[in-house]
């Protein structure tokens, strides 16, 4: 008797032991892989991948029916993570067709915080019937705050030469 | 020994301001072509007028008057008073320059709209 309790005592501490090992060695299931793709993304919920947001397009990277270069904010050292953490080939990032930053025309705006409600990343300063200002290095470009104006006060701002210069330097390595 | 992957949750778990009896802020203001965002630690039960000073904005900024200024967390525009909370934007905001009523009517009278204007 004694001796059948030890015998499934030493099975079930084997058993366990060895479940979390695996557990912790092999982290492949699919929702805990999407997890770690989704906190390697910046979060900016931009859509220029073309997902609605940062976890639809991690969802997307790991079934493989995306690719790992599309996301501008996060730039290459994004694109380089995700391919180190997937074991895919590192791939240059499809930048915009040029980097933009929006900006609000001040003698339009009506303080309307339609622009302000729409940003993903809480780049523009404003309120009811004030001012609203876009935090140029907190902008990622995406574009999303230019639509819901109902004045058409904001434009896209090219970056300064100096700036998109490196970014075409560091997207060439 | 760590057995389960949930302490790769843990170290993201958020404790709201009790830390230290501080409070993490943001002050930030925004020129057309100037914009400051500035991470700060108040004190707690600091307000929204000690963030504004503790920034140092008026020092940076010698031209604007932030003692006239409306401020606000977050697009809500609050009293200097107000006591700060973890996480909180100060923000500034400036005037507008236009009177959107009285924009709207000159357009109106021109027999347009204030979305056309650009577009025309």
């Amino acid at each position: 008797m004694l001796i059948a309790v030890l015998t499934v005592a030493i099975i079930a501490l084997i058993a366990g032991i060895a479940l979390s090992f695996a557990a912790k060695r092999l982290p492949s299931d699919a929702g805990f892989l999407v997890e770690q793709v989704n906190e390697l993304l910046p979060q900016t919920q931009c859509a220029q991948c073309g997902y609605p947001g940062c976890r639809p397009y991690a969802a997307a990277v790991v079934d493989g029916t995306a690719a790992i270069n599309l996301c501008p904010p996060g730039g290459d050292e994004t694109a380089r993570r995700l391919a180190g953490l997937l074991g895919r080939e590192v791939l240059p990032v499809l930048e915009q067709s040029s980097p933009a930053v929006a900006v609000i025309d001040e003698a339009l705006c009506i303080g309307c915080v339609h622009c302000r409600n729409a940003c993903p990343v809480d780049a523009i300063i404003g309120a009811h019937h004030l001012m609203h200002t876009v935090i140029e290095s907190e902008c990622t470009g995406c574009e999303l705050c230019v639509a819901p104006c109902p004045v058409d006060c904001i434009s896209m701002k090219p970056l300064v030469p100096a700036e998109a210069c490196q970014v075409a330097a560091t997207g060439g390595q | 020994m760590r057995w389960s992957i949930r302490s790769r949750k843990e170290q993201h778990t958020y404790t709201p301001g009790c830390r230290n009896r501080t409070v993490q802020i943001e002050v930030a203001f925004a020129l057309t072509d100037e914009q400051q965002l500035l991470a700060l630690s108040m004190p707690q039960n600091s307000t929204v007028a000690d963030a504004i000073r503790a920034s140092k904005l008026s020092q940076r900024f010698p031209d604007v008057d932030f003692d006239v200024l409306d401020v606000g967390i977050w697009g809500r525009v609050v009293a200097r008073d107000h006591r700060l909370a973890d996480g909180d934007r100060v923000e500034i905001y400036r005037p507008l320059e236009i009177d959107p009523r009285e924009a709207r009517r000159q357009l109106a009278s021109l027999g347009m709209t204030m979305g056309a204007r650009q577009k025309g």
